[in-house]
């Protein structure tokens, strides 16, 4: 029970490989190596989502517009691609819009103090607006043929390109986290803030920036979400916050903050996008995806809960225990 | 305790459900200003259907948000009851009324089993209601799939009586959608205001250790509210199916985030403790008006309406995030000392 | 690395004529204190004394009134946390503020600049030089409370800390944790570092203590080198001056013939108290005393149902209610008015009659389904009126009004159920004399009508004033048991302290 506390994401990563193995043994053909690798290129969208709302439930935080930002991202992408632009310019608009909106929710909850899930429910409201506004109503199509036909484009083996960079990045993303100084803030500031404070740590500075990253990770996701279906709808992406969050749990991250990684979020993000093609494997239908992800959001929950309580609990009894003199009998 | 007439009216005057009519008000006569047919009962009414299952929703999702918790799973569990009434009418061949009965304690079921972690388990109300939203969304699409009926077709051709239920007009104008939404709101402000159970989930909100402390079994407390807006999820899906005429799993899917707001924005603290039904009512009135309002008076297409709830909301939280500074409250405080001149 | 050469009146620290005052509370008034290399001040007081308030001072957490403080002979100009650390000061608090999901490596060096080899390196050598061991790689959770200091201690030093400020470091040890500390302390004070020991142990204070400070009411009533001292003499500096022991009330003395306890613990047991055994009376109030963290307050709530009990029993007119849950308890009889008013006692936000009667709302008396309002009223009415509560209205939230009015609710809600027992925790903490003065007359009524009363308190003065009898808890246990006429503020504040003829002191 201790190391599984210890390495959340080891823990979803060997969840993951037993997963592959049993349904592999069921149904052979699971086996293959594309079928596997597909499995994860399919969970890219959500591997940047997660990854980049990882930043924020890291410092304790939470953000519920980034399916919002997510849409809004790729339609300002898929339009200037659309009427001309370069890629270069789609995307750094696309990344722009992302770090705004970030900005403007790390503001609202870093400094204005208002929690997170109500700021960022407001803001998320106004962000699909803007989308109708932006696209006014209409569907984003006709994207060139060669941006579209990137997501099918592969680095090495059956690894989408896509897959690859989202690879990188969290790779990269993941060692700052753990390896450097400024990195392990946005844990610090999660596992105990006034502690983090009182080690000269810039708490509100550190969400600030928690939230920044994560706007620009979904605009990423939002980039490469609309080389992959072709088209924006002014729905798009909605429903993918509460998808993202669940793929975060799901990776050993802990919504109090202070625990988890980016690769485990990553992985957290295969696991989910992958249920419903293990399902179909299995010979079932694809229909208890909800049902299964929930039942394993839950279970993990409240067992996590449920230890870390126990703990706590263990561990105040035993300061107090230390307080009394001469307990039981023990010491003169 | 005095209790002139000039006093109340302050009192009044400084409450937030005041700000909240004022604002009802304006957008009424804003709308009714522009265009006439706004006023018009039918076209007013007819809006009612709409929002109902925001506003019935709401009511309950207060307790929740009264004890500190939050209810994500509520939209979920509007379409899990919509498709338990059908299947059970349809295939189960059970008497529609009781199919009803039987939706509503499947769901009080579902927000006790949640209500169970978050309280006994200690689970943040976040999380669980997140992993709620899919198990019962998931749930209620694999009870489609026991009926005989395609699920994306919905079950259709219930009784009569049962569409009835949201035929009804009152006069020949009032529907009952509104009747019992009124009704609903005048039985929660009683629950929470006026009897012992809702006095202990204000107590145990302001203060779960000294609500312990007093001996308030503040646990069941809070799971109970759980279940009573899961409760009140089933009521509301159960009047959509009458009024869609279509029970089917995935009714509910966009409610959750305009219930959120409808319940912060009728002044209920998101920190618990604070709250009232009055506040959230005339919320769920506001967001309806003006998303009834401005595409008829506006011609604002109906998805845009998103942009003015979100900067309705995000201004009201931001203006009382400020207020509600400390800096702020010592300066009022001040200004009042001086005022009173002492 | 730290050389002795220069000139050695050359103080680490100094603080001199410092003022500090919280709206009309004047906290500290005047305090002079000073540090030297190698020096390891004693700072000694009781609640309120202004210790913690000075301590925030020195770690820039706030800024003082008047006066000022210089470090190495640099005077102070900008008081926040960052220069403090900068300048070399790291305090150790009390409840280690330590990354619970980091190992212990990440805790202690987060937030260093230098390249991760450099500091691990340096880190180990820091380790080798106070000889002490422990896995870098374990997760701070995982770490005994003595562990979690050592932690502190560390991180102070590898910010090159010239000035350590300890905060009760022994309340939660054992006595060889204590041991092994005092062995850190006594290489440190070689280094030349300067340590401010916060304690309420005066046995530690002799024992590794180079300099002794007792602060009291935000002075310092005693000041010098330990050598100069005895305990006596510590002990009588931490009364208050004006103590004279003759003018205690002589008052009605209980007639205990023939009475039967209404409360009894008969080897109570759990945790952070042990082998308590103890007899209330009708219409006594038992007087508790101890210093903060002496597991007084763990044993009220273990007994009103808030902690496991490990042994023992717990006995209500002659029925044995151990280990019943709060709600059991409240409705056996026994009431408790909680240490922390904030915390576990008030409902701030919502108004004064709902604070008053949140104990009887699950009951019966407050109406069948809805609230009465009628009953409400007179039950609030009631207190406000016996109590002399200031309010403008029963609507009025309880957060704003004053702590002796809070409190005057909070002890009005637990006599309103009606109990036989009431345990009263600090019950005049942080109020006024006036509302002191109220609470004082609502025990003596309580009295009257046969409650029995356990009362603890820190402050023994309340002790010797309100009492019919007095029990001394020290490090969990009890030290001893005082008849009326035994009572006396040196003696209970000796035992306290852990002074005592008789018993030996441990840990």
């Amino acid at each position: 029970m201790k190391k599984f506390l210890k390495n959340r994401e080891i823990n979803s990563f060997l969840f993951l490989t037993v997963l592959i193995f049993l349904v592999g043994l069921i149904n052979q053909s699971f086996w293959k190596p594309e079928t596997i690798i597909n499995c994860f290129n399919d969970s890219v969208v959500f591997t940047f989502l997660s990854a980049g709302i990882a930043f924020v439930i890291l410092t304790g935080e939470i953000d519920v517009s980034i399916g919002a930002v997510l849409g809004l991202s790729s339609a300002v992408g898929a339009t200037l691609l659309r009427d001309g632009y370069g890629i270069g310019a789609a995307v750094s608009a696309a990344i722009l819009v992302g770090a705004l909106v970030g900005l403007v929710n790390g503001i609202g909850v870093a400094v204005l103090n208002i929690p997170s899930l109500i700021f960022t429910l407001g803001v998320n409201g106004v962000v699909r607006g803007i989308i109708y506004v932006y696209t006014k109503g209409a569907w984003v199509e006709n994207l060139p043929a060669d941006f579209t036909i990137f997501s099918n484009r592969f680095l090495a083996g059956n690894v989408t390109y896509f897959y690859g960079a989202a690879l990188v990045i969290i790779v990269i993303g993941h060692l700052i986290l753990t390896k450097t100084r400024k990195g392990k803030y946005f844990v610090a500031v999660g596992d105990n803030a006034a502690g983090a404070t009182l080690v000269g740590i810039p708490a509100d500075k550190t969400r600030i920036m928690a939230y920044v990253l994560c706007g620009v990770f979904a605009s990423m996701a939002g980039i490469i979400y609309a080389s992959r279906i072709g088209f924006i709808t002014p729905t798009a992406g909605s429903g993918y916050e509460m998808k993202a969050i669940a793929a975060c749990v799901l990776g050993g991250l802990s919504l109090t903050g202070g625990i988890g990684s980016l690769a485990g979020a990553a992985i957290g993000a295969v696991i989910m996008s992958s249920i419903s093609r293990i399902l179909v494997f299995l010979g079932f239908s694809s229909d208890y995806d909800n049902t299964i992800t929930g039942f394993l959001l839950l279970t993990i929950v409240v067992i996590n809960t449920t230890v870390q309580n126990r703990g706590a609990l263990k561990n105040r009894h035993e300061i107090l225990a230390a307080k009394t003199a001469g307990k039981g009998g023990q010491k003169a | 305790m005095k209790t002139s007439f000039f006093l109340k009216m302050k009192q009044i005057l400084k409450k937030w459900e005041f700000v909240l009519f004022l604002v009802i008000v304006l957008e009424i006569v804003i709308f009714a200003g522009k265009n006439s047919k706004f006023l018009m009962p039918r076209v007013l009414f007819g809006s009612m259907n709409d929002i109902i299952s925001i506003c019935i929703i709401s009511l309950f999702v207060t307790f929740v948000m009264i004890t500190g918790g939050i209810d994500i799973q509520a939209g979920s569990i509007v379409g899990l009851s919509s498709i338990i009434l059908g299947v059970a009418w349809q295939d189960g061949g059970v008497n529609i009324w009781a199919a009803s009965l039987l939706a509503m304690a499947a769901a009080g079921v579902c927000g006790g089993v949640s209500g169970f972690f978050i309280a006994y388990c200690n689970v943040q109300p976040m999380v669980v209601t997140l992993g709620g939203s899919f198990l019962y969304t998931g749930i209620a699409l694999l009870v489609s799939k026991l009926s005989a009926t395609e699920s994306y077709k919905g079950i259709n051709g219930f009784p009569e009586s049962f569409l009835k239920l949201s035929k009804f007009r009152l006069f020949g104008v009032i529907p009952s959608q509104v009747i019992i939404f009124l009704f609903l709101a005048v039985l929660a402000y009683f629950i929470l205001h006026k009897t012992r159970y809702g006095r202990q989930v204000f107590l145990v909100g302001v203060n779960q250790n000294a609500a312990e402390y007093s001996g308030i079994h503040t646990k069941l407390i809070i799971m109970s509210t759980y279940v009573l807006s899961a409760v009140s999820a089933s009521v509301a899906g159960i009047i959509l199916t009458s009024y869609l005429g279509t029970a089917k799993s995935d009714i509910g899917a966009t409610l959750t985030l305009p219930i959120i707001t409808a319940v912060v924005l009728g002044g209920t603290l998101s920190t618990g403790g604070k709250g009232s039904v009055l506040g959230t009512a005339l919320a769920a009135i506001a967001i309806g008006t003006l998303r009834f309002g401005l595409p008829l008076c506006f011609k604002v297409s109906q998805q845009y309406l998103d942009i003015p709830v979100g900067i309705l909301l995000l201004v009201i939280i931001i203006g009382r995030a400020l207020f509600g500074r400390p800096q702020f409250k010592t300066y009022l405080m001040k200004m009042k000392r001086i005022g009173r001149g002492n | 690395m730290i050389k002795h050469s220069e000139a050695v009146d050359q103080k680490l620290f100094t603080a001199s004529g410092i003022i500090k005052t919280f709206g009309i509370n004047s906290v500290l008034k005047g305090i002079d204190l000073s540090l030297g290399e190698g020096e390891v001040l004693a700072l000694i007081g009781g609640n309120g004394a202004g210790k913690s308030t000075l301590m925030k001072i020195i770690m820039g957490i706030y800024q003082p009134d008047q006066g000022s403080v210089s470090i190495a002979g640099e005077k102070m100009t900008v008081f926040k946390p960052s220069s403090s650390l900068a300048r070399g000061i790291y305090m150790v608090p009390q409840e280690p503020l330590l990354f619970p999901n980091m190992t212990v490596e990440e805790n202690v060096l987060i937030g260093l600049g230098e390249k991760p080899g450099i500091l691990k390196k340096r880190l180990k050598e820091t380790m080798a030089e106070i000889n002490w061991k422990l896995d870098l790689g374990r997760k701070a959770m995982s770490l005994s409370i003595a562990e979690q200091q050592l932690v502190e201690l560390l991180r102070g030093l590898m910010r090159q800390a010239r000035v350590l400020i300890l905060d009760e470091p022994t309340s939660a040890l054992t006595f060889d944790e204590v041991e092994s500390l005092f062995k850190i302390v006594e290489d440190l004070k070689k280094k030349g570092i300067g340590i401010i020991y916060i304690t309420h142990r005066l046995t530690e204070v002799f024992q590794i203590a180079t300099h002794v400070a007792i602060m009291r009411d935000g002075v310092i009533t005693l000041n010098g080198k330990i050598s100069e001292f005895t305990r006596e003499m510590l002990v009588k500096g931490l009364l208050p001056d004006d103590c004279k022991e003759a003018e205690r009330q002589e008052a009605e003395e209980l007639d205990y013939t023939g009475l039967m306890p209404v409360f009894e613990l008969k080897n109570f047991s759990g945790y952070g108290f042990w082998d308590i055994s103890l007899k209330i009376y009708p219409g006594e109030v038992l007087g508790v005393a101890g210093v903060v963290g002496a597991g007084r307050t763990e044993l009220a709530v273990t007994v009103f149902g808030k902690d496991k009990v490990l042994s023992g029993t717990a006995v209500l007119d002659g029925k044995d209610v151990t280990g019943l849950s709060t709600r059991e308890i409240l409705k056996v009889g026994i009431n408790y008015v909680p240490e922390d008013r904030r915390l576990n006692g008030l409902f701030a936000i919502s108004d004064v009659a709902a604070n008053m009667t949140s104990a009887l709302i699950t009951g019966k008396s407050m109406g069948k389904l809805f609230v009465n309002r009628k009953a409400e009223y007179e039950i609030t009415s009631r207190y406000v009126n016996d109590f002399r509560i200031k309010i403008t209205g029963l609507d009025q939230s309880a957060g704003s009004l004053s702590g002796g009015n809070q409190q005057k609710i909070v002890i009005g809600r637990s006599l309103a159920t009606g109990p036989r027992l009431v345990i009263l925790d600090e019950p005049t903490r942080g109020i006024d004399a006036a509302a002191r003065k109220d609470v004082y007359g609502i025990i003596h009524k309580l009295k009257k009508l046969g409650v029995a009363v356990m009362l603890i308190s820190s402050d023994m003065e309340e002790i010797v004033e309100l009492s019919d009898r007095a029990v001394v808890v020290y490090q969990g246990r009890i030290r001893g048991e005082l008849k009326k006429q035994e009572i006396t503020q040196s003696g209970l504040m000796a035992a306290s302290f852990g002074v005592g003829e008789g018993k030996q002191v441990e840990g």
